[in-house]
């Protein structure tokens, strides 16, 4: 047994057995312990924290678990994510101090004041997108005419990216959210994508214009507290946050509104209602996978199992939103319970910075839907649904819609 | 109820302000917390609670709390 070096702990992805529910394996894991040894595509061991608490626990205790992923024991789910995880310069990457002081240029960009003043726009966007999608015939595919578009458009006009680069944009964000690419492949599109931003600085600098770059350039490079560099791939990281994760949500947000008559009715009947909706959504759909990750810095002690120095951490988010210890009936839909505990945007000091445009977005979009398309339907059966059991973030890549 | 702050601890998530706009802001010059009423009325006190949960960085401690009289 020692000295083994293979880890016989069953290996990370599990599959899953319905598309709206995490891989059974992290249900059967809760019951006995918060923790579950997993075997990565290295053979090494690593953790699966599947529990709500001390999922807070160790996302709060930076004394002895690192975020950062420069450490060469810094576990990753595929081998092409190992290379974009060393090459990490943006501060999602970072312990502090260092990364507060890299987050800190940026907070004021995604206050919730900063957000709420974006909704106005948030709805012109939607409506112009129905707009389009009824001008064409059905069926369409709701996932290519609204979920990629709209954070796209939102994207392009917050952070001072052209639209039309959008395409490329989640083309860099697939490769690197990806189970499937090649270590080559996840390298080059997380280089290209931060030269992208490279160029983009070049041009805002020359002629600034109303958005997040011009004024971070403005307020930060200029004085010389943040390199061109730095911010080259703290934009990278930015754009492909804010295109990636938000569509998913509306992909899969809208597919679970298709499917629930009831709860459309209600939503329709009392849109106030909507905001509730998002947390529940985002608490059940829970479309990152395996982030946030942490090293153990010493031996630690959780729930009866040794994590040793070195070994790494996975926190499954999905698992840790259907914990029935802090969800009741955690796989129904219920958007009448209290979902604010949901890790979806993580926890800790990495806490998503973008998640108050993304609520807005949801529930801007969400709206939109249920009072611009009241005939909205599948137009297939839902085996014909492609889920993205491929990617590192969840969602459905398709859905063919009629109305 | 009184309620105080640890800004450099925040990091600027916004939590506090979503469910308990009454007592908290963020500073327009860096976004991190701002305290706008240090000894909030009892009709707040379940949403400052709420929000003292919530943060991801517990940059918000309450004292004097009767737990929700």
């Amino acid at each position: 047994m020692l000295s083994s070096p293979e880890s016989r702990a069953p290996r990370l992805p599990f599959a899953r057995a319905c598309p709206f529910d995490p891989p059974p394996q992290y249900a059967a894991a809760r019951a006995h312990g918060p923790l579950l040894a997993v075997t990565l595509w290295n053979g090494k061991r690593a953790w699966v924290v599947t529990r709500h608490a001390e999922m807070r626990a160790i996302l709060m205790d930076e004394r002895r678990f690192s975020g950062r992923m420069g450490d060469p024991d810094f576990p990753s789910v595929t081998e092409a994510r190992v290379a974009v995880d060393r090459n990490e310069r943006a501060f999602v990457g970072m312990d502090n101090p260092e990364h507060d002081r890299y987050r800190r240029f940026f907070t004021r960009e995604f206050s919730v004041r900063r957000m709420q003043a974006l909704i106005p726009n948030m709805q012109v966007l939607a409506d112009g997108l129905i707009d389009e999608l009824l001008a064409q015939r059905p069926p369409a595919d709701l996932v290519a005419s609204l979920a990629v578009k709209y954070p796209s458009l939102v994207m392009a006009e917050l952070f001072g990216s052209p639209y039309a680069d959008h395409v490329f944009i989640i083309g860099c964000a697939v490769a690197r959210h990806g189970l499937t690419q090649s270590p080559e492949e996840a390298e080059t599109k997380a280089r290209e994508l931060a030269d992208y931003v490279r160029r983009l600085i070049d041009a805002k600098e020359e002629n600034p214009g109303d958005d997040m770059l011009s004024r971070v350039i403005a307020d930060h490079v200029k004085p010389g507290n943040l390199s061109r560099d730095e911010l080259a791939e703290i934009g990278a990281m930015i754009l492909r946050a804010g295109h990636d994760t938000t569509t998913n949500m509306i992909g899969m947000g809208s597919l679970l509104l298709l499917r629930d008559d009831a709860l459309r009715a209600r939503l329709v009947a009392d849109p106030a209602l909507i905001e509730a909706a998002v947390e529940e959504f985002l608490r059940f759909v829970s479309p990152v996978q395996f982030s946030p990750r942490r090293v153990a810095l010493e031996d630690v002690e959780i729930g009866g199992v040794l994590v040793q120095k070195g070994e790494g951490l996975f926190m499954s988010l999905p698992s840790a939103n259907r914990d029935e210890s802090m969800f009741g009936d955690p796989d129904s839909i219920d958007i009448g319970r209290d979902a604010s505990q949901h890790l979806t945007f993580g926890y800790g000091i990495h806490q998503c910075l973008g998640q108050m445009l993304a609520r807005y977005e949801l529930q801007v979009m969400y709206a939109a839907i249920l009072k611009r398309l009241p005939t909205l339907r599948l137009a297939v059966p839902l085996q014909q649904i492609r889920f993205k059991d491929d990617m590192q973030i969840y969602g459905i890549h398709n859905l063919p819609v009629t109305w | 109820m009184k309620v105080s702050i640890d800004r450099d601890k925040c990091v600027g998530a916004g939590q506090c302000v979503r469910v308990a706009s009454a007592v908290f802001d963020q500073d327009q010059d860096d976004g991190l917390v701002l305290l706008i009423d240090a000894t909030p009325a009892v009709g707040l006190a379940a949403f400052v609670r709420r929000a003292a949960l919530l943060c991801p960085a517990q940059a918000i401690r309450i004292e004097g709390d009767n737990g929700g009289q």
